[in-house]
């Protein structure tokens, strides 16, 4: 059986103990994570608040669902009433079964040691569609702060733990919303919005800037960032990256056409997770390129929905991506996104496959490591908005508090809080 | 991310009907009736023709462009003129990046028939997507000059520039038409679409205004599209339509769109004189506007709609008793608004037509009483009742229960009893239980809402008769006079009144004056009495807290505690003192674990830290 070393830090004072004791020695507090929890995604906050108070805490992979064990104390256990977290207060011996059960499965016991700063790339006028992790960040009660292209190129990443990028068209082109939402007024905000920025920090052309923005998130990753994109960005980030010499954007975005070569040069060395995808040549076509396998604006492209699967991993040997698909349930509905997914034949052979859907083209779900950092693609909009459009109403989480989708989410929030030493694979 | 709610162009629209045409050849004009055997041998290739383009549309499904285009090229290789394809080519070669090869095989066709517009648009919309202005330019004025007088050249070439997002050159293009056909009022509906697209919503306005007079039937579309307008921009074009004379389908477009805005009596007014003068026309326009202000709940569209309907009656044939029955709408409708005076004179009208419907006339005499009891005639509406025979008994039956329900809001009790008389239905057992509660007989309300059940009334009277049960259920007593006093001015209206009362009723519970068995159900009375002086003014608000504070403190595990700490902390939230609202729910959160409101509690939590949308 493993021991953990408990260390007294800042908040010592929050258990109303003195003197440094074995987690096991301490009475603990059990959050489930299976059908028992009253409240999945707070109890990813109440649990990112134990540990940003500097008491350690640990994730219990695969046993109940990925369940949480923190020391029992009055102040968690009035933060988990508040939020309607469902705790079990476990005793020594109850802890030393927990721990002799997940020795002998396939389960693992991850330390939690440091609560990671939070970025969200934001442009700070919000466009006019939600992002589903601030909104999960928000309900769970998790700080994040938001960045944008000035932070970005003026190298205030390195400051942060863990960026996510949602919504963003890194290729320049606005998300095509040409195609769809000519003359709306919020669009053409957005462009003057841009170009503006791209004049500001001497830029040409819009899609150039966001080709360097592109560029120093993946340097964020090199030197051992954690970055969780969604949607749009997953897509765009890489072809952004492949296509640094090459002009993929087309003629509304930056006053020329797209490269007709533009395949065969571009380079995929650059990328993070995709490669050999063909860019969509035409601009009246709201696609970005082959890589999404729903095509959800693209007309008769459009595939329909189904459900996607989390893989099962070995818990010892792989705690990242076992650690990544923590969830009380194994198969979740599927929701569009302008990306929705990934086609298997783009995806680079180091890339590790965490969701699918059986029998398609394409899976949901990715990770892989660049350089000291980490990314994880998660394809779609909002996982309780299978069909969202621009001007709807934000999802209301207080109404989906269990949400397997959001789940996934959550467990990137809190991966970089894991002991680095735990996680080598 | 939406579906693409972009409307096809009329080239698609076009190419969908020919894809629907499945495998069937399209003939040209030029198809000439031969010699027999060319005529036969035509037979026989028709149906091969036929089956290569099915194939090709087959393939073009299937999302295979490149296979597409090969049996389209093939087939025009063997018809040049075979318009089927030409068109799939146009659905095909963009997508795989190959337009480019269209354009000899457009200039071909129309090179061989250069009279068929089909194919001349083809070639110019071939022009425009290559981003070859000049030469879609000359294909567009040869066409124009060919066909003097034809709006189709200019209207083809200016979708092709749409379809490229040149709206401007569009807009050109159609101006240009506009002046050489000489007809100022040409592409007005384009026009009105690109100057709403390019955010020029007054140039759309005056487009649309200037379409309607060729195209009246138009007016629905034109006041849909400008009801998009931004706020900033409504009053402007509001203005613009109703300046000078505007003529009759102005004045009815920019009534359409003042309703739509919000503005229904602005709207009226502006709409009015153009359903003066009788005609079949005005019949139907003053139908439509009161269709459409119906479907507004506001007070002032109720008055819009019951002004609309007035005048609707006086346009509508008397014979079938069309006006009559427009009458009684209209009365009932100014009942809705509040205008009981109006709606009279209207139902005196109908009362007074000996020739209308019996039907019209039974509405009407109903009409009478509803309007006689919302009123406060209450007297007047009993004598109705009692004399009126051209009252149906269901009618009869449902207005004497309505105005016992008014007599009981008026505290007039011992009349509501006297109208119940040897009534044993479950509304008239419901009413009792009212009377019943107002006079103090609490155990006797208490048997009387249980025995009347879930279905006297609507949904909001079922609920509001489990309230009380549920509040009777713990004052201990069987006749209390001060709490069904209180409660009586309550449902009166008299909301300062009832909050005093309720409090000398808890007071009285307090000390066991009440006859009762002392302290049972204190709380509860002073919970109600803080929820109806929380939505007063904020000296009563005042005291609403002070009696929060009271239950809360007094209460111990009393289901009212918990109540009155979200009541408490839902007025602090009101009153934009969110910290402290927070505090209070936190307190019951964390106090009363069971508490049936503590889900309640938790999303007014989340609402007031902002982890949720406030909707």
């Amino acid at each position: 059986m493993k021991r953990r070393e408990f260390v007294w830090a800042v908040g010592a004072g929050l258990l109303g103990l003195r003197q440094p004791v074995r987690l096991s020695a301490v009475p603990s507090l059990l959050l489930p994570m299976d059908d028992a929890q009253g409240d999945h995604l707070k109890a990813y906050g109440v649990t990112y608040r134990v540990v940003q108070a500097g008491i350690k805490a640990e994730w219990l992979l695969n046993y109940r669902g990925g369940s949480f064990l923190l020391p029992d104390g009055p102040a968690i256990r009035r933060d988990a009433a508040l939020a309607g977290v469902s705790v079990e207060p476990v005793d020594e011996a109850q802890v030393t079964a927990i721990r002799g059960e997940i020795e002998a499965s396939n389960m693992d016991a991850v330390p939690l040691e440091k609560a990671p700063k939070v970025a969200v790339y934001v442009p700070p006028n919000a466009p006019p569609w939600d992002d589903a992790v601030t909104m999960a960040l928000q309900y769970a009660g998790i700080q994040f702060d938001k960045v944008w292209d000035f932070e970005v190129i003026g190298g205030k990443l390195v400051g942060y733990d863990w960026l996510h990028l949602h919504h963003e068209d890194f290729t320049g082109q606005y998300s095509k919303f040409y195609v769809i939402y000519a003359g709306a007024p919020w669009l053409a905000e957005m462009v003057r919005f841009n170009t503006d920025a791209a004049k500001r920090l001497g830029f040409g052309t819009v899609p150039d800037l966001k080709k360097a923005v592109a560029r120093k998130i993946r340097d964020y990753v090199t030197n051992g960032g954690f970055l969780f994109a969604m949607c749009t960005a997953t897509e765009t980030l890489d072809l952004a990256l492949a296509a640094e010499r090459t002009d993929i954007a087309a003629a509304f975005a930056d006053g020329t056409p797209m490269d007709p070569q533009a395949d065969a040069k571009l380079d995929w060395s650059k990328a993070l997770a995709f490669t050999g995808a063909h860019v969509e040549p035409n601009p009246q076509i709201a696609s970005f390129s082959d890589i999404d396998g729903h095509q959800v604006n693209a007309g008769p492209r459009r595939q329909p929905l189904g459900a996607f699967k989390l893989f099962n991993f070995s818990a010892k040997i792989d705690p990242v991506p076992t650690l990544l698909v923590q969830n009380h349930r194994q198969v979740i509905p599927d929701f569009y996104g302008l990306t929705t997914s990934f086609l298997r034949s783009r995806l680079k052979p180091s890339d590790v496959v965490l969701g699918d859907e059986e029998g398609a083209p394409w899976v949901k779900y990715i990770n892989g490591n660049h350089g000291k950092g980490t990314w994880t693609f998660f394809g779609g909009h909002d996982p309780e908005d299978q069909q969202h459009q621009i001007g709807d109403p934000p999802t209301d989480l207080s109404l989906h508090p269990h949400s397997p989708g959001y789940r996934l989410i959550l467990n990137n929030v809190l991966f970089p809080a894991a002991k680095k030493r735990e996680l080598k694979t | 991310m939406r579906l693409s709610s972009r409307l096809p162009s009329r080239s698609e629209e076009w190419a969908r009907q020919s894809i629907a045409l499945k495998g069937s050849v399209v003939l040209g004009p030029t198809f000439s009736l031969g010699i027999l055997g060319l005529i036969l041998s035509v037979l026989v290739v028709r149906p091969l023709r036929a089956q290569a383009i099915g194939q090709g549309f087959e393939l073009e499904r299937a999302g295979q462009y490149d296979q597409a285009a090969a049996i389209y090229l093939a087939a025009l290789r063997a018809d040049p003129t075979n318009l089927s394809a030409l068109l799939g080519l146009e659905r095909v070669l963009p997508p795989i990046n190959r337009l480019g090869e269209l354009l000899p095989a457009a200039q071909r066709a129309a090179a061989a028939s250069p009279s068929n517009v089909a194919l001349r648009g083809v070639l110019l919309r071939t022009y425009v997507a290559l981003n070859e202005p000049d030469s879609g330019r000359a294909v567009a004025l040869r066409w124009a000059a060919a066909a003097p007088g034809d709006e189709a050249p200019y209207r083809e070439w200016a979708m092709a520039l749409e379809d490229a997002h040149r709206h401007g050159a569009a807009r050109d293009v159609l101006l240009l038409g506009r002046r050489t056909l000489g007809r100022p009022g040409a592409f007005g509906i384009e026009l009105a679409e690109l100057s709403q697209l390019a955010g020029d919503w007054e140039g759309a306005a005056r487009e649309w205004a200037a379409a309607l007079t060729d195209a009246p039937v138009q007016l629905p579309n034109a006041a849909s599209a400008l009801a998009e307008a931004p706020d900033a921009q409504r009053e402007r074009i509001a203005r613009l339509l109703t300046e000078g004379t505007p003529s009759t389908l102005t004045r009815r477009l920019a009534g359409e769109l003042l309703l739509n805005w919000g503005q229904p009596l602005r709207a009226w007014a502006v709409f009015e004189p153009s359903v003066a003068t009788p005609s079949a026309d005005a019949a139907f326009a003053a139908r439509r506007f009161a269709d459409l202000a119906g479907a507004r709940s506001t007070p002032d569209a109720r008055r819009a709609r019951a002004l609309a309907l007035a005048r609707y009656a006086d346009l509508a044939p008397e014979v079938g008793g069309a006006a009559a029955r427009a009458r009684t709408d209209a009365a009932r409708a100014f009942i809705e608004a509040g205008d009981r005076v109006a709606a009279r004179a209207v139902l005196e009208r109908v009362a007074q037509d000996s020739n209308a419907p019996p039907d019209a006339q039974r509405l009407a005499q109903r009409a009478v009483v509803e309007a006689l009891i919302e009123g406060g005639q209450r007297n007047e509406a009993a004598q109705q009742l009692a004399t009126n025979a051209r009252l149906s008994p269901d009618d009869r039956a449902s207005l004497r229960l309505r105005l016992v329900r008014a007599r009981i809001a008026a505290g007039e009790l011992d009349r509501a009893d006297t109208e119940l008389a040897r009534d044993s239905s479950v509304e008239a057992l419901a009413l009792q239980g009212w009377i019943a509660l107002y006079r103090g007989r609490l155990r006797e309300a208490q048997r009387l809402f249980l025995a009347a059940g879930p279905y006297a009334g609507d949904q909001r009277d079922a609920v509001d008769r489990t309230t009380m049960v549920a509040l009777l259920q713990r004052v201990p007593d069987d006749s209390f006079p001060e709490l069904g006093s209180a409660l009586s001015l309550l449902a009166q209206g008299d909301s300062l009144r009832a909050v005093a009362a309720l409090r000398l009723a808890a007071a009285r519970l307090a000390t066991g004056e009440s006859g009762g068995g002392g302290g049972g159900g204190r709380p509860d009375l002073l919970l109600l009495a803080g929820r109806v002086a929380a939505r007063l003014d904020t000296l009563q608000q005042g005291t609403a807290l002070a009696l929060f504070d009271e239950v809360v403190s007094t209460g111990g595990q009393s289901a009212a505690a918990p109540a009155a700490e979200l009541e408490w902390a839902r007025l602090l939230e009101r009153r934009a003192q969110t910290a402290e609202a927070i505090r209070h729910l936190e307190h019951l959160i964390l106090t009363y674990p069971g508490s049936a409101v503590v889900p309640e509690a938790r999303r007014e939590l989340e609402r007031a830290k902002g982890a949720i949308p406030r909707s």
